[in-house]
């Protein structure tokens, strides 16, 4: 009967269905950019050499650190190392350079002598020239040496003064890595006018305990975060879901309009059917009777119009991905089960919500007014 | 059984209230009894209580060994399943289903599995002569067709009354007497058939007809002197 009475008014019923699929699956796009950013966080975390990052304190896991930290207290770090179990410190500086666009944008690493792409990525390979960017060139990544048109030997501008020639470029990773530029630390000083570093990378013994040395490293300088890979990803679990609830919060805009578009639709199907309904009561039809045949057409709607929105989703991340892939060498956007799964939930919810009141309202209509029979 | 005992109903119209049926007492036997009156007479009124639509504001229903008057909406909703069928003047079929879904409707109420309800369904279309037409949606019978529908639905749970509130008002002559043929045919043994009209001539072929006038029943007769 469900089916019966959408079908018969086909139009209505269509225009419901896909103000509920875009309402839902704009809810999956944002989402899926959270589950995408942690998908994305985890694998390149996992791909990560050293176990401790140390910033200036305040630093985010998303932002270029500034260049902050004092060589003093490199040396600092390099005394305790013996004894706590620092096996190599990698100080570094980065440098963003670019618009909004990732395909236009340049992401500078510095690396200090005696280090190169492997001590951050280990699996990191020379596809042409060389790995090590010293004394003075640049390792580029791969999908940033495709987007930018980058060969062995062409010159790269850092800033007016300075231009470094590619020495190098990387095989294809999967990863940040293939979006990131090498250069030498001094030379990205140079660049940016300081001697201070933007992070120190700290590679432990295999034996060493990795948050006991961070949290001795935090006790022993003060104003520095020494964020092991754990607790970066912990940090940037707590990020992302504070961006979640901001999405989700947008693009309940979206199923609120959803939401009153079922409702509309049941309402004015309702009113429509009064005699109907009235016919039922009259034959012995109860009221839960109404009420359920009423909520179901909701949450059926709802039902059909959450898994096509699921489905546009999907597709909608999948393009999402293939650009973000070829522009940064990520795929940004993910529908994980359980995204689809909360999607599908909320969309339900939704139709429920959207369903009592109309179906209430059916449920209790008089059989004789309904009937017309006054 | 059907039984009403002092049977009254007075509506409220803003400030003025309305007596629509006052002091209705009658037992009514098996077979079929007509109720006619002019409009205004309380006939509708009368049908709204004895099916217990409404509920009356003084007064006595009792239909099938329950007290209408004393019960909620959904349990006489449930008594009307057991006891009664309906027929209306404008038909009233669910227009998003075929006759065969319209006729087994009550017997899904009644929790009937489905492949019974069809059976019994289509047995019951064979019997008002539509077995044919049997998936068609009501905006493909005629009029006298739908009627007959109606009528079969109406039978589907053999029911003790049967209500029939101007069945052929809308129909032709022809159409209207195949109509009252099978109510009246259905209206045997212990079944009562309570067919309200304005239509004397209708009246006559019910074995009684009860006369209101002003929301009183004012005579009761036997055909023969209508």
């Amino acid at each position: 009967m469900v089916g019966r009475n959408l079908t018969a008014r086909f139009t209505r019923s269509l225009f419901t269905w896909l103000g509920i699929a875009v309402a839902t699956a704009s809810m999956v796009l944002f989402l899926s950019f959270g589950e995408g950013l942690r998908q994305a966080l985890v694998s390149e975390m996992g791909n990560f050499g050293p176990q401790i990052r140390v910033v200036a304190e305040g630093t985010d896991v998303f932002s270029p650190p500034q260049p902050e930290l004092p060589p003093e207290m490199l040396e600092q770090i390099r005394a305790m190392a013996p004894e706590l179990g620092i096996r190599k410190i990698i100080p570094s500086v980065m440098l963003v350079r670019g618009g909004f666009d990732p395909a236009t944008s340049f992401f500078f690493h510095g690396l200090p002598e005696g280090a190169d792409p492997r001590d951050f990525y280990p699996p990191a390979k020379a596809a042409a020239g060389r790995l090590d960017p010293h004394p003075d060139g640049a390792v580029v990544g791969a999908k940033k040496a495709e987007l930018s048109k980058l060969t062995l030997g062409k010159p790269l501008r850092l800033s007016r003064e300075v231009t470094v020639p590619v020495v190098g470029i990387l095989e294809p990773a999967s990863g940040l890595v293939d979006s990131l530029i090498f250069v030498p630390l001094k030379t990205l000083q140079q660049v940016l006018g300081t001697k201070n570093y933007g992070v120190f990378m700290i590679l432990l013994d295999p034996d060493a305990k990795v948050e006991e040395v961070a949290q001795k490293l935090e006790a022993a300088i003060p104003g520095i975060d020494a964020q092991s890979t754990n607790e970066a990803l912990k940090f940037a679990e707590r990020s992302l879901r504070i961006g979640d609830l901001i999405r989700f919060g947008i693009s309940l805009v979206a199923l609120v309009v959803g939401g009153l578009l079922v409702a509309n639709t049941v309402m004015m199907s309702v009113y429509e059917r009064t005699r109907e309904f009235g016919v039922m009561r009259a034959i012995g039809a109860r009221r839960r009777f109404i009420f359920g045949l009423v909520l179901s057409e909701a949450l059926f709607l709802a039902l059909a119009g959450g898994l096509a929105g699921v489905l546009a989703g999907v597709l909608g991340s999948a393009a999402i991905n293939a650009y973000t892939r070829e522009a940064v060498g990520l795929a940004l956007s993910a529908v994980t089960p359980r995204l689809a799964l909360f999607s599908m939930a909320v969309a339900l919810v939704l139709g429920l919500v959207a369903g009592l009141l109309p179906a209430r309202g059916a449920s209790r209509i008089p059989v004789t007014e309904a009937l017309g029979r006054i | 059984m059907l039984r009403a005992e002092n049977l009254t109903k007075r509506y409220r119209q803003g400030s003025v209230t309305v007596t629509a049926l006052e002091g209705f007492s009658y037992e009514f036997p098996p077979g079929p009894t007509a109720v006619v009156g002019p409009s205004g007479s309380g006939k509708t009124t009368l049908l709204n209580l004895l099916a217990g639509f409404d509920l009356p504001t003084e007064g006595a229903v009792e239909l099938g060994g329950a007290r209408l008057d004393r019960l909620g909406e959904d349990e006489r909703a449930g008594v009307r399943l057991e006891q009664a069928g309906f027929v209306f003047q404008s038909w009233n079929l669910l227009p998003t289903l075929t006759a065969l879904e319209n006729v087994a409707f009550p017997l899904l109420l009644a929790g009937v599995r489905p492949a019974e309800r069809r059976d019994r369904a289509l047995a019951l279309l064979d019997q008002v002569g539509l077995a044919d037409r049997a998936h068609h949606r009501p905006n493909q019978l005629s009029g006298g067709e739908q009627q007959r529908v109606a009528i079969a639905r109406a039978l589907a749970l053999e029911p003790a009354v049967l209500f029939a509130d101007e069945p052929t008002g809308n129909l032709d002559s022809a159409a209207g007497h195949r109509v009252l043929d099978l109510l009246l045919e259905h209206a045997v043994g212990e079944r009562r058939l309570v067919l309200v009209t304005h239509d004397l001539e209708i009246a006559a072929r019910a074995e009684r007809v009860l006369h209101l006038r002003d929301g009183r029943l004012v005579k009761i007769e036997e055909p023969a002197a209508v």
